[in-house]
């Protein structure tokens, strides 16, 4: 009795040794992150390096939103982003509105289709993507950067849509019909609330995949005033001398609104996991 | 329900109707220009001057004669296959321990996800702030422990491989442990009960409970996480950029990349992508071919 007793003790404080360790190593990258952006320069390179800084400042911060051009690359992220979630959403739910509801001819090999293109790796879109958007002159705009933004988030969010309405039982949508509410009203008033959470955290998801986006950017803007997030912050570490606590607080910048919506929709996240909920 | 015939045909019309938008965009903006970079591959095309000549399969003979081509290839193998074997081994253990029942379990996987989700640009900054030879916390500690005599360049040719490895498994073994973890917690607890009772060790229980459960899904990951490895451009494009020690790093994708936007050869660079995609459905097949029974349970 006492031996089982000590092998479970035992065995209980390897799980919380191994939670600890993946605690601790997704976390401390952060947490450095965080500590450098709030230290002075000077303080940057003092060895031994200072866990929590001695002097805190938000100099960093201060220097980011006036001397650089982040405030700029911010607003364009937002709003492109912002967009190529919209375009994505509205076309996908109906779209996964369609794919479970209604009978149709090939409905199953459409299906499979998205789900092929899910598959496709950026690099093999984006060089021909450049091509033709330069010979339709469209290169370098906002409107580019949406359009292909909406390529790569599509399948996803078509396929994560289409399990979030599998789960919405079709006999509540038949039982409003049979009261005579016409189809629209049916989806308006019934199917729409049970799917709002849904719409939600998908939403959510290709948002972060939106914002996350560097290779379609870097290809297919120039201008450095139309630049989003990660293109411009590369272009700011590449300028002359590391600005390792500038550089840090931009970072944190970036990460902070793809953290806040991940950590509203995680556990969505966990349950539309096994419909293939995420890509990259 | 008076004309059963027509509505079934209004259904019908509806049903393609709310479909098209997504279908036309999905051929527009992602198969159409997969096809144009078919016959863009057997064209010489300056990547911004409206030119082009058909050449026919002459880009495909020169990067047959190319040596850099053959060493981004190899290379690519390396990385893929380094970062495929330990996402799936850490993210098969890790979802095993947030599989058990412990305090603060839902808060720790939400963190376990955080590098997942971060832009990969701020992965690769904050690693390379990591690994900085100066003023690097992980020198630093190296050398502070005595495990080290003089601090590693661990983004100098000799090391760079091996830091973008460690920091692709740290970005991408999160998507593992999340997709086994959804299918370990749909396995009945009753399965583990009764072996439990006949005494079986926690490794034979993983080996003939566990495993079987896990090995459709295991499937999917490991072909999903394969094609995404080996395409994988930002990570490994961020970590060398192509030049200097970079050029250790220099996968099939930063080469395509580099064809199309450094040397401006538009052409070999679809070609490139044509490439990688022939190989990616050549190995898909092979895969599925020989692992047909667990394909069938995923």
């Amino acid at each position: 009795m006492n031996r089982w007793r000590f092998r479970r003790l035992s065995s209980r404080n390897l799980l919380y040794l191994g939670a600890a360790l993946l605690v601790l190593q997704a976390a401390f990258p952060f947490f450095w992150m965080v500590s450098t952006s709030l230290k002075p320069p000077a303080e940057v390179f003092v060895q031994p390096p200072s866990f929590i800084p001695h002097e805190t400042t938000w100099d960093n911060f201060h220097r980011l939103f006036t001397a650089t051009h982040f405030l700029t690359y911010f607003r364009n992220s937002v709003k492109v982003s912002g967009l190529a979630v919209l375009l994505t959403m509205v076309v996908s739910t109906a779209g996964a509105y369609s794919l479970t509801r209604y009978q149709y001819r090939g409905r199953e090999k459409i299906a499979g289709l998205i789900l092929c293109t899910y598959m496709f790796a950026p690099i093999m879109i984006v060089i021909p993507f450049f091509i033709l958007a330069k010979k339709l002159g469209i290169e370098n705009t906002h409107f580019v950067l949406v359009l292909a933004f909406t390529s790569f988030c599509l399948p996803f969010t078509l396929w994560l849509m289409r399990a979030f309405f599998k789960t919405i039982p079709v006999q509540l949508e038949e039982a409003a019909l049979v009261d005579g509410a016409g189809r629209i009203r049916a989806v308006i008033y019934v199917v729409m609330p049970l799917a709002l959470p849904g719409i939600i955290a998908t939403s959510i998801f290709t948002f972060i995949l939106a914002w996350n986006d560097y290779i379609f950017t870097r290809i297919l803007i120039t201008s450095d005033e139309l630049k989003t997030l990660p293109v411009g912050v590369q272009d700011l570490f590449h300028s002359a001398l590391i600005d390792w606590g500038l550089i840090m607080a931009a970072g944190m910048m970036i990460t902070i609104p793809a953290l806040l919506f991940f950590v509203t929709v995680q556990r969505y996240l966990i349950r539309g996991w096994g419909a293939g909920a995420v890509k990259g | 329900m008076q004309h059963p015939g027509k509505s079934k045909h209004r259904e019908q019309l509806t049903g393609y109707l709310t479909i098209s938008p997504a279908l036309i965009l999905i051929l527009a903006l992602t198969l159409y220009p997969v096809a144009y970079s078919i016959w863009l591959s057997l064209l010489e095309k300056h990547s911004f001057f409206p030119q082009e000549r058909f050449v026919g399969l002459e880009n495909f003979f020169y990067l047959w004669t190319d040596s850099e081509f053959w060493s981004s290839l190899w290379l690519g193998i390396i990385y893929s296959g380094w970062t495929i074997l330990f996402q799936i081994v850490l993210g098969v253990a890790a979802a095993l321990i947030l599989n058990e029942t412990f305090m603060g379990r839902g808060l720790v996987r939400a963190i376990v996800l955080f590098p997942y989700m971060i832009p990969t640009i701020v992965a690769v900054i904050l690693w390379k702030w990591l690994l900085n030879d100066m003023y690097g916390i992980v020198n630093y500690w190296l050398l502070a422990l005595g495990i080290v005599r003089d601090p590693i360049s661990w983004l100098g040719a000799d090391h760079i491989m091996l830091s973008l490895i460690i920091m692709s498994i740290w970005q991408f073994f999160p998507f593992v442990l999340l997709s086994i973890l959804a299918r370990l917690q749909t396995i009945p607890p009753e399965l583990y009960e009764a072996a439990k009772v006949d005494g079986a060790s926690a490794i034979s229980r993983f080996i003939h409970i566990t495993l079987p459960q896990i090995k459709g899904i295991l499937f999917v990951v490991i072909l999903l996480r394969s094609i995404w490895m080996f395409t994988k451009f930002d990570t490994v494009w961020l970590m060398g950029e192509g030049a200097g020690a970079g050029r250790f790093i220099r996968t099939l994708p930063v080469y395509a990349y580099m064809r199309t936007l450094t040397y401006y050869q538009a052409g070999l660079g679809a070609a490139l992508a044509v490439i990688m995609f022939a190989i990616l459905i050549v190995t898909t097949v092979i895969y599925f071919r020989m692992f047909q029974e667990e394909a069938d349970i995923g």
